[in-house]
C-alpha cells in the first residue's frame, strides 16, 4: 500500500542566502544573487558570458580530516546541507544509521575542479618530472558521479539505500522524485535526496559555446537572467545546493516531527529524441503525469515553479506546455531569475524555495520580466510579489538528454 | 639524507598534507589520527618525491603495514641505502637525466 511522503527537514546553499528568511528578503525586495563571472586563470578569458550566479559568502565548515580528505567543493556543498537537514528533522543517528533511512543525491558530473586535478597529470609542465606524477589516491573519490551521495553516506553512517542521479538539470529532481517513490512504496522509512553543483566555468563555457548563455548584461549581472522576457538572451550558470529530508507521514507523526510539506507526486520522461531541443509534446507528458501520480485536477494547482531557464525557445516552449495543460489557472514564476541554473541543484533548491513560500502565502514576481514575450503570454506570469496563499504547487525542471520532470507539492495544514 | 633530516621532511608532509601536526613518533596513526590506506597511497607519492625516485610495486605494497612514524623513517631510510647502494643503474626506479 502506498504511503503518504512528509518533507520533515530542508536546507540549502543558495546564491541569495542559506535561511528561510534570507532567501525571503531577496525575493520580496527582488534582489539577484547573479554576479560578475570571477576570473579562474583557465576559461573565463574565452567565454563570452560574464555573469554567474554565486555563493559569495563565507560557509563556516566544521567537518573531520577522515571525512573532508574525500570531498571536492561539491561534496562540502552536500554534506553541509545535508547535514543541516538532518538536525531540522529531528532525526535521531539511531534511525539514520538503521538501514531504513537512505540517501538520494547527485551533481552534474562529480568535481569538475577534482577532475582537473586528474586531467593535470596527463599535462605537466615542461622541466616536471612525468615519471613522479600520478593520480592523486583521493582525486577520483572527489571527482566520481556519486561523490555528494558516498560522501554523505560516510559522513553520518548512513547504512540504507543509494541513488544517486546524474541527469544535468534534473538531477536534483530526480533525487527528490526517486526518494519519494522509495519512500512511498515502503523500501525505506526516510530519504535524505537533493544535489549540489560547486562553481565551475567549465559548465558555462558549455552553455557559451552553444550559443545558450546570456552574454548582453556582462556589465548589469543583476538584469540576467530574464526567464519569459522579450528582451531574454540566455542562461545563467549558478552554483549551490539543497537537501530534503522525505519521512512516512505515520513515521514522521508518530516522533511528533515538525512537517514542512507532502509530496504527492512524481513524473519522470524523456522525449525519446533529441538531447538538447526542448520538445513540446515530451513536456506537455511531464505535467499530465505529474498531475495522474497525485491525482490531482489542473484547477487544483496554484502555483508552478517553472523551469525557465531564459534562453529562446526554452521559455516558449514551456509556456505552450504549461498554457495547454494549465491555461491562466495556476500563477507561473520562474525563480532561477533570482540565482541563474544552479544545474544539479536547481530541482532542489526551487522545491526548498516553494516550500518558503508556501509557508509563508506569498508568491515573488519573476525578476526582470519586464515585458512578457508575446510567444510565452497564454500563462499568468508573476510580475509583482503578492500575497497569495499556495495549498499545491509544481516543480518543473527539464535537462540534457531530453529528461523531464515534474514535482508536486502540497502544504501541511495538519 | 639523514634520519633528523627525513623525519623534519616528514613532519612537514604530514602538516601540509594531512593536517596532522606533530604526531608521536611511535603513535598508531590509524588509531590516532584515522590515517588509513588512502593517506598512505598519498604519503608514498611524498615519499617518491622526496627520493626523485620513484618506487616499485613490492617497495609499495611493503609499506602497508608501516603504522608509525618511526617506522616511516626506517622505510625510508633503506629505500635511500638501496639506491645509494644500487648507483644510478639500481633499485626502485631511478631516473636518469633523459627521463626527466
Amino acid at each position: 500500500m502506498a504511503r503518504r511522503v512528509v518533507i520533515t527537514g530542508c536546507s540549502a546553499i543558495t546564491p541569495i542566502g542559506r535561511s528561510r528568511a534570507e532567501i525571503l528578503r531577496h525575493l520580496t525586495e527582488g534582489v539577484s544573487g547573479v554576479k560578475p563571472l570571477r576570473k579562474d586563470g583557465f576559461l573565463s578569458d574565452y567565454i563570452h558570458s560574464g555573469v554567474f550566479g554565486t555563493v559569495d559568502y563565507p560557509i563556516d565548515y566544521d567537518f573531520k580530516r577522515s571525512h573532508s580528505k574525500t570531498m571536492g567543493p561539491v561534496s562540502f556543498y552536500a554534506c553541509q546541507v545535508a547535514k543541516e537537514a538532518l538536525a531540522a528533522s529531528g532525526l535521531d543517528p539511531e534511525t539514520i544509521t538503521s538501514g531504513r533511512l537512505g540517501v538520494a543525491f547527485g551533481s552534474t558530473h562529480g568535481s569538475p575542479s577534482a577532475q582537473r586535478s586528474i586531467y593535470k597529470t596527463f599535462f605537466t609542465e615542461a622541466g616536471t618530472d612525468r615519471r613522479l606524477t600520478s593520480v592523486g589516491a583521493v582525486d577520483y573519490l572527489k571527482s566520481m558521479v556519486h561523490t555528494t551521495a558516498v560522501n554523505i553516506t560516510k559522513m553520518f553512517g548512513i547504512t540504507g539505500r543509494v541513488i544517486s542521479s546524474s541527469t544535468a538539470c534534473t538531477t536534483s529532481s530526480q533525487s527528490i522524485g526517486f526518494g519519494y517513490e522509495t519512500v512511498k512504496f515502503g523500501l525505506q522509512d526516510a530519504m535524505l535526496c537533493g544535489g549540489a553543483d560547486e562553481y565551475d566555468t567549465t559548465t558555462v563555457a558549455v552553455f557559451d559555446n552553444l550559443l545558450a548563455c546570456s552574454t548582453e548584461f556582462n556589465a548589469t549581472p543583476h538584469l540576467t537572467p530574464r526567464p519569459f522576457d522579450v528582451r531574454r538572451d540566455g542562461l545563467v550558470v549558478g552554483e549551490g545546493a539543497g537537501a530534503v529530508v522525505l519521512e512516512d507521514y505515520e513515521h514522521a507523526r508518530r516522533r511528533g516531527a515538525d512537517i514542512l510539506g507532502e509530496v504527492i507526486g512524481f513524473s519522470c520522461n524523456n522525449n525519446g529524441g533529441d538531447l538538447i531541443l526542448p520538445n513540446i509534446d515530451g513536456i506537455t507528458r511531464t505535467l499530465t503525469l505529474a498531475l495522474e501520480t497525485a491525482a490531482l485536477d489542473p484547477a487544483e494547482v496554484d502555483f508552478v515553479s517553472a523551469h525557465a531557464t531564459a534562453t529562446k525557445m526554452g521559455d516558449v516552449i514551456e509556456a505552450q506546455a504549461i498554457g495547454s495543460v494549465y491555461g491562466q489557472g495556476p500563477v507561473v514564476a520562474g525563480l532561477k531569475s533570482y540565482v541563474g541554473h544552479t544545474m544539479g541543484a536547481c530541482g532542489v533548491i526551487e522545491t526548498i524555495i516553494t516550500l518558503h513560500l508556501m509557508a509563508e502565502g506569498i508568491v515573488p514576481p519573476t525578476l526582470n520580466l519586464d515585458e512578457v514575450d508575446e510567444r510565452c503570454a497564454m500563462i499568468r506570469h508573476s510580475t509583482r510579489l503578492a500575497e497569495q496563499p499556495i495549498r499545491t504547487a509544481a516543480i518543473q525542471n527539464f535537462a540534457f538528454g531530453g529528461v523531464n520532470t515534474c514535482l508536486m507539492l502540497r502544504r501541511f495544514d495538519g | 639524507m639523514g634520519r633528523d633530516q627525513i623525519k623534519t621532511a616528514l613532519f612537514r608532509v604530514f602538516k601540509d598534507k594531512f593536517q596532522i601536526v606533530d604526531p608521536g613518533v611511535d603513535e598508531n596513526l590509524r588509531d590516532a589520527y584515522e590515517f588509513d590506506s588512502i593517506d598512505a597511497v598519498e604519503l608514498l607519492h611524498e615519499i617518491e618525491l622526496m627520493l626523485d625516485s620513484k618506487l616499485t610495486q613490492a617497495e609499495k605494497k611493503s609499506a602497508m603495514d608501516i603504522r608509525t612514524i618511526n617506522q616511516i623513517v626506517d622505510y625510508i631510510e633503506s629505500l635511500s641505502a638501496a639506491r645509494a647502494g644500487a648507483g644510478a643503474d639500481g633499485a626502485g626506479e631511478r631516473l636518469s637525466a633523459a627521463e626527466r
